[in-house]
């Protein structure tokens, strides 16, 4: 089946068009990494796919059903979103954060289960953060707190994981971290759309990589056939040079 | 003792202390008046500090609370319309402001692009402006109802209610409860909003619907609040804050508590207001007074 279908979708912003007639299918299980230019409209088509955005025009299909006839908690069993960053204002800790990824399956005042707290130490030991369990959130590095994140997306238990830029405020440890753990995810089952800045690690670890250039799909395909110095200084004006990574058999884009 | 005994015995003790201390002996009148005293106290005091925590979680700004949101200036705009046209302080002018700044607030945010959360605070903070400058005038204008007006601004517990308002004040009462309850529905998707708007509609939450239901439901108690007891402030602002810090960010726990506490304070503040000076100073005087030193203490413990 597929995970998300995209059916000519357009979206402006205060009559702005930022999405321009859209259109790729996301096959269950894959990796995929939408890359492009600042203003490419890859973190509103993110949105969309998520509903924090509402469609304008086109459709969106998640397994099977139209989103706009799916409502809001459906939807956030099915899709897990993680944010770029999260700003965390009261004083939770993890274990309360993560917890309130149950929120799609809970009626107002219906406490959480037995259940939904195993679900919950789950998610922590997947997303390696189950020593802070207790810990404030706030008391974490950037890094910890993205995997808190991605855990609290986890107890969602999604078919679907979409990340925004989730390795762009951390170090290189962090980021290979979490793209390790995406990997595993995906390895479970779990398709995933990323949007990545960085070309090198969205070749590394994406399968697929759809190229945005002004609201369009310029390019979609395998990281060997998209990373290509041509097109790459066309979309992103400028000059760069590709190489193979010497220990995989993928493209890397160094600056000229 | 856990907390929330604590709590609950500060508002006994405050209950306690609104019956038996007071300059006249108690007698059966004495004891309905001062009866009536601590239902409104609990009523205006509990829902004070219950919205003001409700939209410190909605917007995810502890500096909000109703009179930032205009509901509360309108209700106070409302009333005193209601005292210099009809004579007496009528529970529909004061529903019918608070209904209408907080409509006319809505319309305003909503007509920009942008977080609605955002806009509504910055277009209740404008049309509270108006409202006040409004109430100035008509105190200008006014005559011997400028007492009545100045007693309506600063809150008072004390109102007499001939039997046509105690119907009303009764019925009031038992909406309030209602929406109350319908407000504490919704404490997972205030702690959800804590991590942004963004956060929350991943999770399932439809941000712009709860933010128009609460932002009405808490206007219309704000609305209740003035009509009855007149613009108590200071409750709604600092209550929550406390409630917070006692029972930590889950608003399953500190809604109810901003409740209690909010009740106790004004009960503990009214009593003050009538016992401290041969005057009996205006309820709203007294809960600024004693409530800021004690959250400036607070604050500085930290």
């Amino acid at each position: 089946m597929n995970a998300i279908e995209v059916k000519n979708l357009n979206f402006s912003y205060d009559g702005k068009p930022v999405i321009r007639d859209i259109s790729f299918t996301l096959k269950e299980g894959e990796f995929a990494g939408v890359i492009g230019p600042n203003g490419a409209g890859k973190s509103t088509l993110l949105r969309l796919l998520s509903r924090i955005l509402d469609i304008q025009q086109g459709e969106i299909i998640v397994q099977g059903q139209k989103i706009r006839e799916l409502d809001r908690r459906s939807l956030a069993r099915a899709i897990g979103f993680v944010p770029q960053e999260t700003h965390f204002t009261l004083d939770f800790t993890v274990a309360d954060i993560v917890l309130m990824g149950r929120y799609p399956y809970l009626r107002p005042f219906q406490a959480e289960s037995v259940g939904d707290r195993e679900i919950m130490e789950q998610a922590l030991a997947e997303a390696e953060v189950a020593e802070f369990k207790n810990r404030p959130v706030n008391s974490l590095s950037s890094g910890e707190r993205q995997r808190v994140v991605i855990a609290r997306a986890l107890c969602q238990q999604p078919k679907i994981l979409l990340l925004d830029e989730p390795t762009s405020h951390l170090d290189l440890r962090h980021q290979t971290g979490i793209m390790n753990l995406l990997k595993k995810l995906n390895g479970q089952g779990i398709s995933i759309v990323i949007v990545n800045h960085d070309l090198n690690l969205a070749a590394l670890y994406c399968r697929r990589l759809i190229l945005l250039d002004r609201g369009t799909i310029r390019s979609d395909g395998t990281p060997t056939e998209l990373i290509d110095e041509k097109l790459l200084k066309e979309v992103y004006q400028s000059e760069v040079r590709v190489i193979r990574h010497p220990d995989h058999d993928l493209p890397q884009v160094l600056l000229k | 003792m856990s907390k929330t005994t604590l709590v609950v015995a500060l508002l006994a003790v405050a209950v306690a202390a609104a019956i038996f201390i007071g300059p006249a002996a108690l007698s059966a009148d004495v004891l309905q008046i001062r009866l009536n005293r601590v239902i409104l106290g609990i009523f205006a005091g509990g829902i004070l500090g219950f919205c003001g925590a409700i939209l410190q979680g909605l917007f995810n700004n502890p500096l909000v609370e109703p009179y930032t949101l205009g509901s509360a200036s309108g209700a106070a705009l409302g009333a005193a319309l209601g005292i210099v046209t009809i004579g007496f302080l009528n529970p529909l002018f004061a529903f019918a402001g608070s209904l209408g700044v907080g409509l006319l607030v809505f319309v305003i945010a909503r007509s920009h692009a942008g977080a609605l959360q955002d806009r509504l605070i910055l277009a209740g903070v404008i049309m509270s402006f108006l409202c006040s400058s409004l109430v100035m005038i008509i105190m200008v204008m006014s005559g011997r109802e400028l007492y009545e007006i100045l007693y309506l601004l600063m809150g008072y517990l004390g109102v007499i209610m001939n039997p046509g308002q105690r119907v009303i004040a009764i019925a009031i009462l038992v909406l309030s409860l209602a929406i109350v309850i319908y407000l504490y529905r919704h404490h997972r998707e205030l702690d959800i909003l804590s991590q942004g708007a963004e956060t929350a509609s991943g999770l399932g939450v439809d941000t712009h619907r709860l933010s128009r239901n609460l932002f009405f439901a808490t206007a219309l108690l704000t609305g209740f609040v003035v009509s009855l007891v007149g613009a108590i402030g200071f409750v709604g602002l600092v209550i929550p804050h406390i409630a917070k810090r006692l029972f930590g960010p889950k608003h399953l726990r500190n809604l109810p508590a901003s409740f209690i506490l909010g009740a106790a304070f004004l009960l503990l503040a009214d009593t003050l207001s009538r016992t401290i000076t041969v005057y009996e100073l205006p309820v709203g005087v007294v809960t600024s007074l004693i409530g800021v030193p004690f959250f400036i203490y607070l604050y500085s413990k930290r």
